[in-house]
């Protein structure tokens, strides 16, 4: 456990990054339906904390999964996302591995919290519509696509939404930790990769 | 990403340094997706969904840069002439796959560009050059080498799941999840530890100052593309 932190640690933060974000932008996909968008932060921790928890059971070090948050604020920030996306993903990738440091890296418990915890970084991608961005945002998106869709926007997302979506994303996130431990269990303890 | 030790230098007309590439998506993808299609963000735009045509067109990626144009100029239309005739829900869906592919998809093929023109050992040279720690560096190339694998790993499992039946998308979307997810998983814990054994024995983790073979530098088109970027973004910012 007390080993020291290597290049094999790095290479397993890359792949099960670039695992977690393909997942988690195919379901985010979803999300450019009107209606579908609101729900997107239950979702798609659901399904990405699949992947998630088995890269958890991968962790052997501090800092792992604060990286994880790191890379994922940077590709998000440089494909267009507003700054405060880097803030919160860092924000989530350090708390997550306060959780899972108090679970030694080992207990399962611990690990679904941390899924759950981990996935308030997405937060970060819907707060353009909320507080003192949304005016801007919605101004900047009014005549590339359309007036209607606009308006369909703003019904779906009164400000109280936005904490429905904190807990959506609690809720998402420990429903697919505890579907990714069931999997880990069915499918990877028996073979001895987990 | 190439694998070699360096991007093909006979294919390409024009050389970017990778640093000049990754500035000149973020000034793409902040202008495309944030922007406004009116006044001086107007003509920006116009100059940003230019930008990855001519460099698709320097790599010698014909193909792409005539899909990229035709679907921008499908968009665009339907945008401008088809859209204000249509009303309710029709216009929503209309304008939103429209509004998605014009202010996506220059900062996609940018994207694909900047991946498909530098070799892996050029982008960690470039992030040496930076000053970028090797725990954000190494990660970023991993994940930009494990896509590509990743898209190849899902056709084969998926043609595998198809013959036999199993998990339609539509009907039976948790079997669906189940049956893409596990074997992905799996082979993304095998390919994390062949890359460690790969990385080992390419002597990454001895420490020490690495050397590097690839030349990488700002020439005269860097500065220009920089200088370009930057007062994008200024004007950007600006107005």
């Amino acid at each position: 456990m007390e080993k020291k932190f290597e290049i094999k640690d790095l290479i397993t933060v890359g792949v099960f990054s670039a695992l977690y974000f393909v997942v988690m932008f195919a379901v985010a996909c979803f999300g450019f339906i009107p209606i579908l968008m609101v729900f997107t932060p239950l979702l798609c921790p659901l399904v990405a904390g699949i992947p998630l928890m088995l890269y958890f059971s991968k962790i052997k070090h501090f800092g792992m999964i604060t990286i994880t948050g790191t890379l994922i604020g940077i590709i998000m920030f440089v494909i267009g996302h507003p700054y405060p996306i880097l803030l919160f993903c860092i924000g989530a990738g350090l708390l997550t591995e306060v959780i899972l440091k108090m679970g030694n890296y080992q207990s399962i418990k611990h690990c679904v919290a941390g899924s759950a915890v981990f996935s308030l970084w997405f937060l970060g991608m819907v707060i353009a519509f909320f507080f003192s961005f949304r005016e801007a945002y919605f101004a900047s998106i009014v005549d590339g696509y359309g007036q209607e869709y606009v308006e369909a926007m703003k019904s779906y997302t009164p400000t109280w939404v936005f904490f429905a979506m904190i807990i959506m994303c609690l809720v998402g996130g420990t429903i697919g930790g505890l579907l990714g431990a069931k999997v880990l269990k069915k499918h990877f303890r028996k073979a001895g990769m987990a | 990403m190439e694998f070699g030790v360096c991007s093909d230098k006979s294919k390409a007309f024009i050389r970017l340094d990778p640093r000049s590439k990754l500035l000149l998506l973020m000034a793409i993808s902040i202008i495309m997706i944030g922007g406004t299609t009116v006044g001086i963000e107007g003509v920006l735009r116009i100059i940003c969904a230019a930008i990855p045509c001519l460099l698709l067109l320097s790599i010698r990626q014909y193909k792409a840069a005539t899909i990229y144009l035709l679907l921008l100029g499908t968009a665009l239309f339907c945008e401008k002439q088809v859209a204000p005739y249509t009303h309710g829900m029709c216009n929503i869906i209309l304008m939103m796959i429209c509004g998605l592919i014009t202010r996506f998809v220059a900062g996609y093929m940018m994207g694909w560009y900047t991946v498909k023109s530098t070799s892996v050992s050029e982008f960690i040279t470039a992030m040496e050059h930076m000053h970028c720690p090797s725990f954000i560096s190494i990660p970023i190339s991993v994940m930009f080498r494990y896509f590509p694998t990743l898209s190849e790993e899902y056709k084969s499992i998926n043609d595998a799941k198809r013959m036999r039946e199993l998990g339609h998308p539509l009907k039976q979307p948790l079997t669906y999840v189940e049956y893409i997810l596990v074997p992905l998983m799996m082979s993304t814990v095998r390919i994390a530890d062949e890359l460690s054994a790969a990385s080992l024995s390419k002597g990454l983790s001895a420490g020490g100052k690495r050397t590097h073979i690839c030349e990488i530098g700002i020439g005269p088109i860097d500065i220009v593309a920089i200088i370009g970027s930057i007062t994008m973004f200024v004007l950007f910012l600006v107005y």
